[in-house]
Protein backbone atom coordinates (compact mmCIF):
# COMPACT_ATOMS: atom_id res chain seq x y z
CA UNK A 1 0.00 0.00 0.00
CA UNK A 2 3.02 2.12 0.91
CA UNK A 3 4.89 1.39 -2.29
CA UNK A 4 1.30 1.67 -4.25
CA UNK A 5 0.97 5.48 -2.93
CA UNK A 6 4.73 6.51 -3.22
CA UNK A 7 4.34 5.58 -7.17
CA UNK A 8 1.07 7.72 -7.25
CA UNK A 9 2.50 10.58 -5.75
CA UNK A 10 5.35 10.39 -8.02
CA UNK A 11 3.28 10.55 -11.00
CA UNK A 12 0.91 13.40 -9.59
CA UNK A 13 3.73 15.62 -9.29
CA UNK A 14 5.00 14.92 -12.76
CA UNK A 15 2.97 17.55 -14.81
CA UNK A 16 4.56 20.37 -12.23
CA UNK A 17 7.96 19.09 -13.73
CA UNK A 18 6.32 19.33 -17.06
CA UNK A 19 5.07 23.04 -17.10
CA UNK A 20 7.44 24.30 -15.19
CA UNK A 21 9.72 25.44 -17.66
CA UNK A 22 9.53 28.66 -19.30
CA UNK A 23 10.82 29.60 -22.89
CA UNK A 24 13.82 31.66 -23.04
CA UNK A 25 13.41 35.31 -23.75
CA UNK A 26 15.23 37.07 -26.14
CA UNK A 27 16.32 40.71 -24.50
CA UNK A 28 17.08 43.91 -26.60
CA UNK A 29 18.44 46.42 -25.52
CA UNK A 30 17.30 50.15 -27.22
CA UNK A 31 19.23 53.17 -27.17
CA UNK A 32 17.25 55.93 -25.51
CA UNK A 33 17.46 59.76 -25.81
CA UNK A 34 16.12 62.37 -24.06
CA UNK A 35 13.89 65.10 -25.49
CA UNK A 36 12.91 68.71 -23.75
CA UNK A 37 9.59 68.99 -23.98
CA UNK A 38 9.20 72.78 -25.45
CA UNK A 39 5.26 73.33 -25.65
CA UNK A 40 3.41 76.52 -24.36
CA UNK A 41 1.18 76.07 -21.04
CA UNK A 42 -1.81 78.57 -19.52
CA UNK A 43 -1.72 79.10 -15.83
CA UNK A 44 -5.37 78.61 -14.58
CA UNK A 45 -6.47 80.42 -11.24
CA UNK A 46 -9.06 79.93 -9.08
CA UNK A 47 -12.55 81.90 -9.04
CA UNK A 48 -12.38 83.41 -5.61
CA UNK A 49 -16.12 84.61 -6.07
CA UNK A 50 -16.71 81.00 -6.76
CA UNK A 51 -14.65 80.09 -3.63
CA UNK A 52 -16.35 82.13 -1.65
CA UNK A 53 -19.86 81.00 -2.22
CA UNK A 54 -18.87 77.44 -1.56
CA UNK A 55 -17.10 78.50 1.85
CA UNK A 56 -20.58 80.46 2.60
CA UNK A 57 -22.42 77.45 1.63
CA UNK A 58 -24.27 75.48 4.48
CA UNK A 59 -23.14 72.07 2.36
CA UNK A 60 -19.71 72.92 3.18
CA UNK A 61 -19.50 74.12 6.58
CA UNK A 62 -18.80 70.87 8.56
CA UNK A 63 -18.35 72.08 12.00
CA UNK A 64 -22.32 73.04 11.26
CA UNK A 65 -25.45 72.13 12.20
CA UNK A 66 -26.12 71.93 8.75
CA UNK A 67 -24.42 68.89 8.20
CA UNK A 68 -24.94 67.33 11.57
CA UNK A 69 -28.37 67.96 11.49
CA UNK A 70 -29.61 64.24 10.90
CA UNK A 71 -27.53 63.36 14.40
CA UNK A 72 -28.90 62.81 17.81
CA UNK A 73 -28.57 65.05 20.85
CA UNK A 74 -26.34 62.44 22.48
CA UNK A 75 -23.75 62.52 19.22
CA UNK A 76 -24.18 66.11 19.48
CA UNK A 77 -22.79 66.36 22.76
CA UNK A 78 -20.05 64.02 22.51
CA UNK A 79 -18.77 65.72 19.52
CA UNK A 80 -19.40 69.23 21.01
CA UNK A 81 -17.28 67.06 24.09
CA UNK A 82 -13.99 65.83 22.25
CA UNK A 83 -13.71 69.30 20.20
CA UNK A 84 -13.24 71.12 23.40
CA UNK A 85 -9.51 68.48 23.88
CA UNK A 86 -8.75 68.69 20.27
CA UNK A 87 -5.44 69.84 20.98
CA UNK A 88 -5.08 66.66 22.84
CA UNK A 89 -7.19 64.29 21.23
CA UNK A 90 -6.47 64.99 17.65
CA UNK A 91 -3.15 64.31 18.49
CA UNK A 92 -1.74 60.60 16.97
CA UNK A 93 -0.37 59.25 20.35
CA UNK A 94 -1.55 61.16 23.70
CA UNK A 95 -5.14 61.56 21.88
CA UNK A 96 -5.93 58.15 22.04
CA UNK A 97 -4.55 57.50 25.42
CA UNK A 98 -6.53 60.36 26.48
CA UNK A 99 -9.07 58.85 25.35
CA UNK A 100 -8.90 55.31 26.92
CA UNK A 101 -8.24 57.34 30.29
CA UNK A 102 -11.17 59.04 29.56
CA UNK A 103 -13.46 55.85 29.17
CA UNK A 104 -11.69 54.36 32.27
CA UNK A 105 -12.69 57.09 34.66
CA UNK A 106 -15.98 56.89 33.20
CA UNK A 107 -16.65 53.00 33.62
CA UNK A 108 -15.30 53.34 36.99
CA UNK A 109 -17.28 55.70 37.96
CA UNK A 110 -20.32 53.97 36.07
CA UNK A 111 -19.17 50.83 38.27
CA UNK A 112 -18.72 52.94 41.49
CA UNK A 113 -22.28 54.52 40.94
CA UNK A 114 -24.01 50.95 40.53
CA UNK A 115 -22.30 49.80 43.71
CA UNK A 116 -23.59 52.82 46.20
CA UNK A 117 -26.86 52.73 44.25
CA UNK A 118 -27.43 49.06 45.91
CA UNK A 119 -26.24 49.27 49.00
CA UNK A 120 -22.81 48.18 48.83
CA UNK A 121 -19.47 49.54 49.38
CA UNK A 122 -17.23 50.15 46.52
CA UNK A 123 -13.83 49.85 48.67
CA UNK A 124 -14.48 46.41 50.56
CA UNK A 125 -15.81 44.44 47.07
CA UNK A 126 -12.46 44.77 45.73
CA UNK A 127 -10.07 44.69 48.88
CA UNK A 128 -11.80 41.80 50.51
CA UNK A 129 -11.17 43.18 54.22
CA UNK A 130 -13.97 42.00 56.26
CA UNK A 131 -16.37 44.90 56.60
CA UNK A 132 -17.89 46.88 59.50
CA UNK A 133 -21.42 46.26 59.85
CA UNK A 134 -24.22 48.89 60.76
CA UNK A 135 -26.72 47.85 63.35
CA UNK A 136 -29.26 50.07 62.95
CA UNK A 137 -30.90 50.76 66.10
CA UNK A 138 -30.60 51.74 69.24
CA UNK A 139 -30.99 50.49 73.06
CA UNK A 140 -32.24 53.06 75.45
CA UNK A 141 -29.77 52.52 78.05
CA UNK A 142 -29.43 53.52 82.11
CA UNK A 143 -26.96 55.52 82.08
CA UNK A 144 -24.66 55.52 85.21
CA UNK A 145 -23.27 58.39 85.79
CA UNK A 146 -27.16 60.47 85.95
CA UNK A 147 -28.40 57.81 88.93
CA UNK A 148 -28.25 59.84 92.11
CA UNK A 149 -26.92 56.15 93.69
CA UNK A 150 -27.07 57.00 97.51
CA UNK A 151 -30.67 58.00 97.54
CA UNK A 152 -31.46 55.44 95.91
CA UNK A 153 -29.26 52.25 97.76
CA UNK A 154 -31.02 53.76 100.80
CA UNK A 155 -34.16 53.79 99.40
CA UNK A 156 -34.15 49.81 98.00
CA UNK A 157 -32.70 49.00 101.67
CA UNK A 158 -34.94 50.98 103.27
CA UNK A 159 -37.88 48.57 101.51
CA UNK A 160 -35.17 45.10 102.45
CA UNK A 161 -34.52 45.09 98.48
CA UNK A 162 -31.18 43.79 99.23
CA UNK A 163 -30.87 42.41 95.65
CA UNK A 164 -31.51 45.69 93.64
CA UNK A 165 -29.20 47.58 96.52
CA UNK A 166 -26.57 45.19 95.64
CA UNK A 167 -27.16 45.69 91.83
CA UNK A 168 -26.95 49.62 92.55
CA UNK A 169 -23.35 49.39 94.69
CA UNK A 170 -22.10 47.60 91.61
CA UNK A 171 -23.17 50.07 89.28
CA UNK A 172 -21.85 52.59 91.67
CA UNK A 173 -18.46 50.82 91.89
CA UNK A 174 -18.53 50.94 87.55
CA UNK A 175 -19.16 54.71 88.05
CA UNK A 176 -16.28 54.84 90.13
CA UNK A 177 -13.64 52.93 88.15
CA UNK A 178 -15.23 54.93 85.12
CA UNK A 179 -14.63 58.32 86.95
CA UNK A 180 -11.23 57.61 87.91
CA UNK A 181 -10.21 56.43 84.10
CA UNK A 182 -9.37 52.94 85.08
CA UNK A 183 -12.45 51.48 82.87
CA UNK A 184 -14.44 52.80 79.55
CA UNK A 185 -17.76 52.84 80.46
CA UNK A 186 -19.98 50.96 77.75
CA UNK A 187 -23.12 49.37 78.22
CA UNK A 188 -22.56 46.74 75.78
CA UNK A 189 -19.29 45.31 77.94
CA UNK A 190 -19.67 42.44 80.25
CA UNK A 191 -18.77 42.21 83.59
CA UNK A 192 -15.61 40.02 82.47
CA UNK A 193 -15.02 42.64 79.97
CA UNK A 194 -14.39 45.09 82.97
CA UNK A 195 -11.99 42.56 84.87
CA UNK A 196 -10.10 42.15 81.82
CA UNK A 197 -9.63 46.43 81.38
CA UNK A 198 -8.29 46.56 85.36
CA UNK A 199 -6.00 43.20 84.66
CA UNK A 200 -2.64 45.08 85.51
CA UNK A 201 -4.65 47.13 88.28
CA UNK A 202 -4.52 46.76 91.96
CA UNK A 203 -8.06 47.02 91.84
CA UNK A 204 -8.58 44.06 89.78
CA UNK A 205 -8.43 41.55 92.73
CA UNK A 206 -10.62 43.57 94.88
CA UNK A 207 -13.75 44.26 92.07
CA UNK A 208 -13.03 40.29 91.25
CA UNK A 209 -14.84 39.50 94.27
CA UNK A 210 -17.29 42.66 93.79
CA UNK A 211 -18.63 41.03 90.31
CA UNK A 212 -18.66 37.28 92.04
CA UNK A 213 -21.02 38.51 95.03
CA UNK A 214 -23.15 41.06 92.33
CA UNK A 215 -23.24 38.26 89.79
CA UNK A 216 -24.63 35.85 92.61
CA UNK A 217 -27.06 38.02 93.99
CA UNK A 218 -28.53 39.86 90.42
CA UNK A 219 -27.97 36.35 87.96
CA UNK A 220 -27.79 33.67 90.36
CA UNK A 221 -31.22 35.23 92.47
CA UNK A 222 -29.12 34.17 95.76
CA UNK A 223 -31.00 35.27 98.97
CA UNK A 224 -29.32 38.57 100.90
CA UNK A 225 -29.95 38.62 104.72
CA UNK A 226 -29.59 42.45 106.21
CA UNK A 227 -26.72 41.31 107.77
CA UNK A 228 -24.83 39.73 104.82
CA UNK A 229 -26.11 42.97 102.91
CA UNK A 230 -24.16 45.49 105.78
CA UNK A 231 -20.96 43.50 104.53
CA UNK A 232 -21.32 43.85 100.97
CA UNK A 233 -22.25 46.92 101.56
CA UNK A 234 -19.08 47.75 103.41
CA UNK A 235 -17.00 45.60 100.84
CA UNK A 236 -18.35 47.89 98.11
CA UNK A 237 -17.73 51.27 100.34
CA UNK A 238 -14.21 49.90 101.19
CA UNK A 239 -13.78 49.67 97.60
CA UNK A 240 -15.25 52.73 95.94
CA UNK A 241 -13.24 55.05 99.30
CA UNK A 242 -16.42 55.83 100.83
CA UNK A 243 -17.25 56.55 104.40
CA UNK B 1 -19.32 36.82 102.18
CA UNK B 2 -19.40 33.10 100.70
CA UNK B 3 -22.13 31.52 99.14
CA UNK B 4 -24.04 28.18 99.56
CA UNK B 5 -23.93 26.47 96.32
CA UNK B 6 -27.79 24.94 95.70
CA UNK B 7 -26.05 22.27 93.35
CA UNK B 8 -23.20 20.36 93.63
CA UNK B 9 -21.22 20.36 90.65
CA UNK B 10 -18.18 19.06 92.24
CA UNK B 11 -18.04 16.13 90.27
CA UNK B 12 -19.30 17.58 87.10
CA UNK B 13 -16.20 20.00 87.11
CA UNK B 14 -14.04 16.90 88.10
CA UNK B 15 -15.17 15.29 85.09
CA UNK B 16 -14.94 18.02 82.52
CA UNK B 17 -10.92 18.70 83.98
CA UNK B 18 -9.88 14.93 82.92
CA UNK B 19 -11.49 15.19 79.32
CA UNK B 20 -9.54 18.49 79.29
CA UNK B 21 -6.51 16.41 80.46
CA UNK B 22 -7.39 13.64 78.72
CA UNK B 23 -7.64 15.51 75.55
CA UNK B 24 -4.69 17.91 76.44
CA UNK B 25 -2.40 14.79 76.68
CA UNK B 26 -2.89 13.66 72.73
CA UNK B 27 -3.84 17.27 71.02
CA UNK B 28 -1.83 20.61 71.56
CA UNK B 29 -4.15 23.63 71.88
CA UNK B 30 -7.43 24.16 70.71
CA UNK B 31 -8.55 25.01 74.24
CA UNK B 32 -11.53 26.59 72.93
CA UNK B 33 -12.61 23.77 71.09
CA UNK B 34 -12.49 21.55 73.74
CA UNK B 35 -14.18 23.98 75.93
CA UNK B 36 -17.52 24.24 73.23
CA UNK B 37 -17.47 20.22 72.78
CA UNK B 38 -17.99 19.24 76.24
CA UNK B 39 -20.28 22.50 76.73
CA UNK B 40 -21.91 21.19 74.14
CA UNK B 41 -22.36 17.49 75.45
CA UNK B 42 -23.78 19.09 78.70
CA UNK B 43 -26.12 20.98 76.61
CA UNK B 44 -27.26 17.97 74.93
CA UNK B 45 -26.85 19.10 71.10
CA UNK B 46 -24.96 17.65 68.04
CA UNK B 47 -22.01 19.62 66.84
CA UNK B 48 -20.37 20.25 63.54
CA UNK B 49 -16.52 20.92 63.66
CA UNK B 50 -15.52 23.02 60.71
CA UNK B 51 -11.61 23.75 59.75
CA UNK B 52 -9.33 23.33 56.94
CA UNK B 53 -7.54 19.84 56.89
CA UNK B 54 -4.77 19.19 59.48
CA UNK B 55 -5.94 21.09 62.59
CA UNK B 56 -7.22 17.66 64.55
CA UNK B 57 -10.67 17.93 63.99
CA UNK B 58 -11.11 14.21 63.62
CA UNK B 59 -8.79 13.49 66.71
CA UNK B 60 -10.47 15.94 68.93
CA UNK B 61 -13.89 14.52 67.91
CA UNK B 62 -12.37 10.61 68.37
CA UNK B 63 -10.74 11.49 71.92
CA UNK B 64 -14.27 13.40 72.85
CA UNK B 65 -15.64 9.91 71.87
CA UNK B 66 -13.42 8.01 73.82
CA UNK B 67 -13.86 9.53 76.50
CA UNK B 68 -17.77 8.82 77.30
CA UNK B 69 -18.09 5.03 77.78
CA UNK B 70 -20.72 4.85 75.43
CA UNK B 71 -21.27 2.68 71.90
CA UNK B 72 -19.32 4.67 69.39
CA UNK B 73 -19.45 4.66 65.60
CA UNK B 74 -17.78 6.40 62.47
CA UNK B 75 -19.12 7.13 59.13
CA UNK B 76 -17.18 8.44 56.41
CA UNK B 77 -19.41 10.10 54.61
CA UNK B 78 -18.60 10.27 50.66
CA UNK B 79 -20.66 11.39 47.67
CA UNK B 80 -22.04 8.08 47.03
CA UNK B 81 -22.69 7.09 50.09
CA UNK B 82 -26.65 6.44 50.39
CA UNK B 83 -29.00 7.00 53.04
CA UNK B 84 -29.17 3.30 53.89
CA UNK B 85 -25.73 3.04 54.39
CA UNK B 86 -26.48 5.31 57.32
CA UNK B 87 -29.44 4.46 58.65
CA UNK B 88 -30.08 0.93 57.85
CA UNK B 89 -31.92 -1.41 55.37
CA UNK B 90 -34.19 -4.19 55.54
CA UNK B 91 -33.11 -7.55 54.05
CA UNK B 92 -34.36 -10.81 52.80
CA UNK B 93 -34.01 -13.68 55.33
CA UNK B 94 -34.58 -17.05 53.48
CA UNK B 95 -34.77 -18.91 56.79
CA UNK B 96 -38.28 -17.58 57.77
CA UNK B 97 -39.11 -15.79 54.10
CA UNK B 98 -39.11 -11.93 55.95
CA UNK B 99 -37.42 -8.99 55.73
CA UNK B 100 -35.02 -8.07 59.17
CA UNK B 101 -34.06 -4.49 59.54
CA UNK B 102 -30.29 -4.10 59.71
CA UNK B 103 -29.09 -1.14 61.73
CA UNK B 104 -26.93 1.14 60.28
CA UNK B 105 -23.94 3.29 62.03
CA UNK B 106 -26.42 5.38 63.07
CA UNK B 107 -27.53 3.32 65.86
CA UNK B 108 -25.54 4.07 68.59
CA UNK B 109 -24.60 6.68 71.09
CA UNK B 110 -21.46 8.85 70.00
CA UNK B 111 -21.53 9.00 65.87
CA UNK B 112 -18.53 10.34 64.44
CA UNK B 113 -19.70 11.61 60.65
CA UNK B 114 -15.98 12.54 59.20
CA UNK B 115 -16.48 14.86 56.35
CA UNK B 116 -20.00 15.64 56.19
CA UNK B 117 -20.12 17.58 54.01
CA UNK B 118 -18.53 15.65 50.84
CA UNK B 119 -22.08 13.73 50.97
CA UNK B 120 -25.00 14.86 48.43
CA UNK B 121 -28.01 16.65 50.19
CA UNK B 122 -29.83 13.28 49.36
CA UNK B 123 -27.63 11.37 51.73
CA UNK B 124 -27.62 14.12 54.24
CA UNK B 125 -31.73 14.23 54.67
CA UNK B 126 -31.29 11.21 56.01
CA UNK B 127 -29.66 12.65 59.48
CA UNK B 128 -32.58 15.04 59.76
CA UNK B 129 -35.38 12.80 61.68
CA UNK B 130 -32.50 10.74 63.89
CA UNK B 131 -30.63 14.52 64.46
CA UNK B 132 -33.80 16.27 65.75
CA UNK B 133 -35.88 13.42 67.17
CA UNK B 134 -33.35 10.80 68.06
CA UNK B 135 -35.11 7.82 66.12
CA UNK B 136 -34.96 6.31 62.72
CA UNK B 137 -38.40 5.60 60.85
CA UNK B 138 -38.29 2.84 58.42
CA UNK B 139 -40.86 0.64 56.74
CA UNK B 140 -43.35 2.38 59.31
CA UNK B 141 -41.48 1.28 62.58
CA UNK B 142 -39.33 3.49 64.62
CA UNK B 143 -36.91 3.41 65.79
CA UNK B 144 -35.96 5.44 69.18
CA UNK B 145 -32.08 6.06 70.04
CA UNK B 146 -30.54 5.24 73.02
CA UNK B 147 -29.28 8.07 75.12
CA UNK B 148 -27.33 9.69 75.43
CA UNK B 149 -27.12 10.10 71.22
CA UNK B 150 -24.18 12.86 70.17
CA UNK B 151 -23.55 13.68 66.56
CA UNK B 152 -19.91 14.94 66.12
CA UNK B 153 -19.55 16.28 62.28
CA UNK B 154 -16.40 17.15 60.73
CA UNK B 155 -16.03 19.34 57.77
CA UNK B 156 -14.02 21.37 55.31
CA UNK B 157 -15.05 24.44 54.51
CA UNK B 158 -17.32 25.06 51.79
CA UNK B 159 -14.68 26.48 49.34
CA UNK B 160 -13.16 23.67 49.09
CA UNK B 161 -12.82 21.15 46.57
CA UNK B 162 -15.00 18.60 46.68
CA UNK B 163 -17.51 19.89 49.02
CA UNK B 164 -21.35 20.01 49.40
CA UNK B 165 -23.22 23.00 51.02
CA UNK B 166 -25.12 21.38 54.31
CA UNK B 167 -28.81 22.00 53.65
CA UNK B 168 -29.98 24.89 56.27
CA UNK B 169 -32.42 22.22 58.14
CA UNK B 170 -29.54 20.21 58.60
CA UNK B 171 -27.55 22.78 59.82
CA UNK B 172 -29.89 23.89 62.24
CA UNK B 173 -30.43 20.89 63.74
CA UNK B 174 -26.27 21.46 64.99
CA UNK B 175 -25.90 22.92 68.48
CA UNK B 176 -22.67 24.47 68.12
CA UNK B 177 -20.64 25.03 64.75
CA UNK B 178 -17.03 25.22 66.34
CA UNK B 179 -14.43 26.88 63.97
CA UNK B 180 -11.10 25.55 64.73
CA UNK B 181 -8.29 28.10 63.89
CA UNK B 182 -4.34 26.91 62.97
CA UNK B 183 -2.60 26.90 66.37
CA UNK B 184 -0.36 29.69 67.23
CA UNK B 185 3.11 29.54 66.68
CA UNK B 186 3.89 28.38 70.10
CA UNK B 187 1.28 25.43 69.96
CA UNK B 188 2.74 24.45 66.65
CA UNK B 189 6.22 24.78 67.66
CA UNK B 190 4.70 22.04 70.94
CA UNK B 191 3.52 19.91 68.43
CA UNK B 192 6.38 19.45 66.45
CA UNK B 193 8.33 19.12 70.00
CA UNK B 194 6.26 16.51 70.64
CA UNK B 195 6.52 14.18 67.77
CA UNK B 196 10.26 14.84 67.63
CA UNK B 197 10.97 13.26 70.84
CA UNK B 198 8.60 10.74 70.41
CA UNK B 199 6.19 11.69 73.27
CA UNK B 200 2.99 10.81 71.32
CA UNK B 201 3.17 7.54 73.04
CA UNK B 202 -0.77 8.37 74.18
CA UNK B 203 -2.43 6.98 71.40
CA UNK B 204 -6.45 7.27 71.03
CA UNK B 205 -6.91 3.65 71.26
CA UNK B 206 -5.41 3.94 74.69
CA UNK B 207 -7.74 6.37 76.00
CA UNK B 208 -9.61 5.13 78.69
CA UNK B 209 -13.03 6.57 79.15
CA UNK B 210 -13.93 9.35 81.89
CA UNK B 211 -17.26 9.82 81.90
CA UNK B 212 -20.07 6.85 81.72
CA UNK B 213 -23.50 7.69 79.86
CA UNK B 214 -25.16 7.93 83.65
CA UNK B 215 -23.52 10.55 84.30
CA UNK B 216 -23.83 12.44 81.22
CA UNK B 217 -27.64 11.41 81.90
CA UNK B 218 -27.20 12.91 85.60
CA UNK B 219 -24.91 16.23 85.08
CA UNK B 220 -27.44 17.26 81.83
CA UNK B 221 -30.60 17.19 84.24
CA UNK B 222 -28.43 19.26 86.73
CA UNK B 223 -27.49 22.08 83.82
CA UNK B 224 -31.30 21.64 82.65
CA UNK B 225 -32.26 22.94 86.24
CA UNK B 226 -30.04 25.66 85.99
CA UNK B 227 -31.40 29.46 87.07
CA UNK B 228 -31.55 32.21 83.77
CA UNK B 229 -32.61 35.15 84.95
CA UNK B 230 -35.62 36.77 83.09
CA UNK B 231 -33.19 39.65 81.62
CA UNK B 232 -30.91 37.35 80.35
CA UNK B 233 -33.27 35.48 78.43
CA UNK B 234 -34.61 38.79 77.07
CA UNK B 235 -30.83 39.34 76.13
CA UNK B 236 -30.59 35.82 74.21
CA UNK B 237 -34.31 36.59 72.55
CA UNK B 238 -32.98 40.12 71.35
CA UNK B 239 -29.92 38.96 70.25
CA UNK B 240 -32.04 36.24 67.98
CA UNK B 241 -33.97 38.42 67.15
CA UNK B 242 -31.69 41.31 65.72
CA UNK B 243 -30.47 38.55 63.60
CA UNK B 244 -33.74 38.93 61.56
CA UNK B 245 -34.04 42.12 61.69
CA UNK B 246 -30.15 42.80 60.26
CA UNK B 247 -29.88 44.35 56.65
CA UNK B 248 -26.71 42.45 56.54
CA UNK B 249 -28.51 38.86 56.86
CA UNK B 250 -30.25 37.06 54.19
CA UNK B 251 -31.43 34.68 56.80
CA UNK B 252 -31.66 34.90 60.82
CA UNK B 253 -31.84 32.30 63.38
CA UNK B 254 -34.75 30.56 64.65
CA UNK B 255 -36.92 30.18 67.41
CA UNK B 256 -34.70 26.92 67.74
CA UNK B 257 -31.28 29.22 68.07
CA UNK B 258 -32.72 31.17 71.04
CA UNK B 259 -33.14 27.35 72.88
CA UNK B 260 -29.72 26.54 72.14
CA UNK B 261 -28.19 29.94 73.36
CA UNK B 262 -30.06 29.38 76.42
CA UNK B 263 -28.86 25.39 76.50
CA UNK B 264 -25.64 26.06 75.93
CA UNK B 265 -24.66 28.83 78.44
CA UNK B 266 -26.22 27.05 81.22
CA UNK B 267 -23.49 24.14 79.97
CA UNK B 268 -21.22 26.92 79.93
CA UNK B 269 -22.11 28.33 83.59
CA UNK B 270 -21.84 24.76 84.57
CA UNK B 271 -18.00 24.61 82.92
CA UNK B 272 -17.03 27.93 84.99
CA UNK B 273 -18.25 26.50 88.26
CA UNK B 274 -21.94 28.33 88.59
CA UNK B 275 -25.41 27.36 88.43
CA UNK B 276 -26.98 30.26 87.24
CA UNK B 277 -26.14 32.11 83.69
CA UNK B 278 -24.20 34.99 83.32
CA UNK B 279 -24.41 37.63 80.00
CA UNK B 280 -20.53 36.29 79.78
CA UNK B 281 -22.05 32.83 78.98
CA UNK B 282 -24.64 33.69 76.63
CA UNK B 283 -21.49 35.85 74.61
CA UNK B 284 -19.31 32.76 75.35
CA UNK B 285 -21.97 30.32 73.53
CA UNK B 286 -23.62 33.25 70.55
CA UNK B 287 -21.62 32.68 67.79
CA UNK B 288 -21.02 29.04 67.96
CA UNK B 289 -24.65 28.55 67.88
CA UNK B 290 -25.66 31.32 65.33
CA UNK B 291 -22.59 31.12 62.57
CA UNK B 292 -24.15 28.36 61.00
CA UNK B 293 -27.87 29.92 61.27
CA UNK B 294 -27.52 33.09 59.51
CA UNK B 295 -26.66 33.41 56.13
CA UNK B 296 -24.93 37.14 55.25
CA UNK B 297 -27.46 39.06 52.18
CA UNK B 298 -24.70 38.42 48.83
CA UNK B 299 -23.07 42.06 48.92
CA UNK B 300 -21.95 41.76 52.33
CA UNK B 301 -20.51 38.17 51.21
CA UNK B 302 -18.86 39.37 48.19
CA UNK B 303 -17.63 42.15 50.50
CA UNK B 304 -15.82 39.72 52.59
CA UNK B 305 -17.67 39.73 56.10
CA UNK B 306 -17.95 36.98 58.12
CA UNK B 307 -21.36 35.63 60.14
CA UNK B 308 -19.17 36.47 62.94
CA UNK B 309 -18.72 39.99 62.20
CA UNK B 310 -22.21 40.17 61.95
CA UNK B 311 -23.10 38.36 65.21
CA UNK B 312 -20.54 40.08 67.31
CA UNK B 313 -21.68 43.54 65.67
CA UNK B 314 -25.43 42.72 66.99
CA UNK B 315 -24.10 41.64 70.43
CA UNK B 316 -22.11 44.65 70.68
CA UNK B 317 -25.27 47.24 70.08
CA UNK B 318 -27.10 45.61 73.11
CA UNK B 319 -27.50 46.42 76.55
CA UNK B 320 -26.03 44.09 78.51
CA UNK B 321 -28.51 43.12 81.67
CA UNK B 322 -26.76 44.22 85.09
Amino acid sequence: MRFFLAVLLCFASWPAYGSGNPSPVKATIEQQVAVADTSAFTARSFNERQLGEYRRSPAFIYRDNGVYAGQSLWSRFWRWFWGLFEGITSAPVTGNLFKILFWGLGIAGSIYAFLKLIGMDPIQVFTRKPTGIEVPYEESLENIHEISFDDEIERAAGVQNYRLAVRLLYLSSLKYLSDSGMIHWQNDKTNGAYLQELANTDKKEQFSVLTRQFEYIWYGNFPVQPDAFQEIRGAFKHFTGKK
Amino acid sequence: MEFEQRTDLGQLNAAVERIKNTIGSVVIGQQSMIELLITGILADGHMLIEGVPGVAKTLTAKLIARCIDARYSRIQFTPDLMPSDVLGTSVFNPGNASFEFKKGPVFGNIILVDEINRAPAKTQSALFEVMEERQVTIDGKTYVMEEPFIVLATQNPVEQEGTYRLPEAQLDRFLFKIEVKYPSLEEETAILHRQHQQHTSVQVGEIAPVLTSGEIYAYRKQVKAFHVEPNILSFVAKITYETRNNKSLFLGGSPRASLAIVNGAKAMAAIRGRDFVTPDDVIAVAPAVLRHRIILTPDKEMEGAAPDDVILQIINKLEVPR
